[in-house]
């Protein structure tokens, strides 16, 4: 698996390479302005799954908002395959924080979406349709409402609707989100595996440590208030990722590391008041204190 | 299968049961000659009165004056209201321009406008179909700008990313989407409807539903009177059912299930 992977991506422009090269964001209010984003630069590499991590308020969002073309950055430039980012398109494709499937449709019509307003011919669209809708096991529910389906469901749907347009990057921002304990390993699970077979750029943005390290090829974290890039980690663990891994040496090691960099970051949002960022000192707090029980 | 027959005999029987204990009471307060109201009809007398009344053409040619008041003055405020909303709810230079002018004139009630509506239109049927149109037009166009700006906005990001144009976004993700606040608006707007028509009919029409109340009226006719209140009672909730059937049709997503 983690072959085939190498020999589709490398090389080849299908999947995509995003270079984010000292961008800064600011928004100006009547009389103060307020810098979200400073001078981040970094790559999403070609073919791997970058994580960014940070405490909330710490521009992720923003970030996302650029690199899909929503918004533009104040100064500095976003590169996909050197060319610049200037507005939305289906070659990056987001999968948002809370669902944003389309109530009214049901779920073959909202994964056809994109060959619909792009004008693919009916049959094209079809089989594609059928073959995404069984990749992420949802042909026998295509013809529900996404309120008829359950929250894990949803988000494969929400996968799916990006996926058949065959995109040169993935972005998720924290799609797991309010996903119930199991549901949520369940599709981590569910999503590694899509990513290994298919080896597209992913960059996925998360607030949990653990699932970073168990998805991610490396970390990128994020400083708060105003956002730059802390560092940038590699994570060795080898592919096919299994949930085995999570007790493992290495992974320890790695988690150590990042929980070091981003209990910094942490506290200082904690500092500043911001109630998520209570949450996160909270865990990470507790997990440090695990950690050091077991030394 | 079979509990919820169950349930449902049960709350029919609830249902049947407190308007039993209803009438009872009416006959009593009158049996009783608690003032004031000792002078209402006995149920007896409403319940001739209404069989009478539905044996004669009369009173079906009332209704059909009604309805069609209704209907007509209702369906226009739609088809004048909902585009109208929508172009306010997504331009920004229309709606600097417009809105001003419709803010200025939707706190004016309705039956506030009688006295014009009568001087203004040359028949008083146009009146009347006017009045009604203001009673829903003034509440559809506010929740359809309601809704289209109740759409989140990751939504018409996800359109655009997917490569949606300015005609997809507009009658894939705006139309439906600003729908349920459309059938609020309807829902609202025809109850509104329903009070302006009676007033209107009881100053200034000719036939119809009110006009026979406020006639049973002068003629002190007082069982009559309250045939014709249960019936506009009864025309207003089958209007809204109507409403509720059409919207489901549309709406097939919120179907209960």
């Amino acid at each position: 698996m983690a072959g085939n992977r190498g020999d589709s991506a490398m090389g080849s422009d299908r999947f995509g390479e995003v270079r984010i090269e000292n961008v800064t964001k600011t928004y100006k209010k009547k009389d103060s302005s307020s810098t979200v984003l400073q001078d981040c630069t970094f790559r999403i590499e070609r073919g791997r799954l970058t994580a960014l991590m940070g405490p909330s308020g710490c521009g992720k969002t923003v970030l996302i908002n650029l690199i899909a073309g929503y918004e533009i950055p104040t100064t500095g430039q976003i590169f996909l395959n050197d060319v610049p980012v200037t507005k939305p398109d289906p070659e990056r494709l987001v999968v948002f924080q809370e669902s944003a499937l389309f109530s009214w449709m049901t779920v073959y019509s909202n994964v056809i979406f994109g060959c619909r307003v792009q004008g693919m011919p009916r049959k094209e669209m079809k089989d594609r349709a059928e073959h995404i809708l069984r990749t992420v096991g949802l042909y026998e529910f295509r013809d529900k409402y996404p309120s008829q389906l359950s929250g894990g469901m949803q988000r494969r749907a929400e996968l799916a609707r990006a996926l058949i347009n065959d995109p040169k990057i993935m972005i998720l921002d924290e799609p797991f989100r309010g996903l119930d304990a199991l549901t949520r390993q369940l599709m981590q699970e569910f999503y590694v595996e899509l990513f290994e077979d298919g080896g597209r750029t992913n960059f996925f943005v998360t607030h949990e440590i653990d699932e970073a390290i168990f998805l991610a090829d490396r970390l990128v974290i994020m400083t708060f208030q105003p956002g730059k890039i802390k560092a940038e980690i590699e994570v060795d663990l080898p592919r096919p990722r299994k949930f085995g891994m999570l007790a493992s040496h290495r992974f320890m090691e790695i988690r150590e590391y990042a929980i070091e960099l981003l209990y910094e970051e942490a506290a200082k949002a904690f500092a500043a008041g911001s109630k998520s960022a209570y949450d996160l000192v909270g865990a990470i707090v507790a997990q440090k204190g695990m950690s050091q029980k077991c030394e | 299968m079979r509990r919820v027959k169950k349930y449902f005999t049960a709350s029919t029987w609830r249902g049947f049961l407190s308007l039993m204990v209803f009438v009872a009471l009416w006959q009593l307060v009158i049996f009783l000659k608690v003032p004031y109201l000792e002078r209402l009809p006995y149920p007896a007398d409403v319940a001739t009165e209404g069989a009478k009344a539905v044996q004669s053409s009369g009173y079906w040619y009332n209704w059909k004056v009604s309805m069609i008041r209704i209907f007509t003055g209702f369906a226009v405020a739609q088809i004048i209201g909902i585009p109208l909303g929508l172009a306010i709810g997504l331009s920004r230079v229309f709606r600097g321009f417009t809105f001003p002018i419709f803010e200025m004139l939707r706190p004016i009630p309705p039956i506030a406008w009688i006295p014009l509506a009568i001087l203004f239109w040359p028949t008083r049927e146009l009146s009347i179909y006017f009045l009604v149109f203001l009673g829903s037009f003034f509440i559809i166009v506010i929740n359809v700008i309601q809704g289209v700006g109740n759409i989140p906005v990751s939504l018409k990001w996800a359109a655009t990313s997917l490569g949606a144009r300015r005609k997809d976004i507009f009658w894939r993700i705006l139309v439906p989407g600003s729908l349920p606040s459309i059938v609020v608006g309807m829902t609202v707007g025809m109850g509104v409807t329903w009070e302006v028509l009676i007033a209107a009919e009881m100053i200034a029409g000719k036939g119809g539903l009110g006009r026979a109340t406020w006639e049973a009226y002068t003629n002190s006719a007082f069982p009559s009177i309250i045939v014709g209140m249960l019936s506009i009672g009864l025309a207003g909730y089958l209007c809204s059912a109507l409403i509720r059937k059409i919207s489901d049709m549309f709406m097939p997503w919120k179907r209960k299930f």
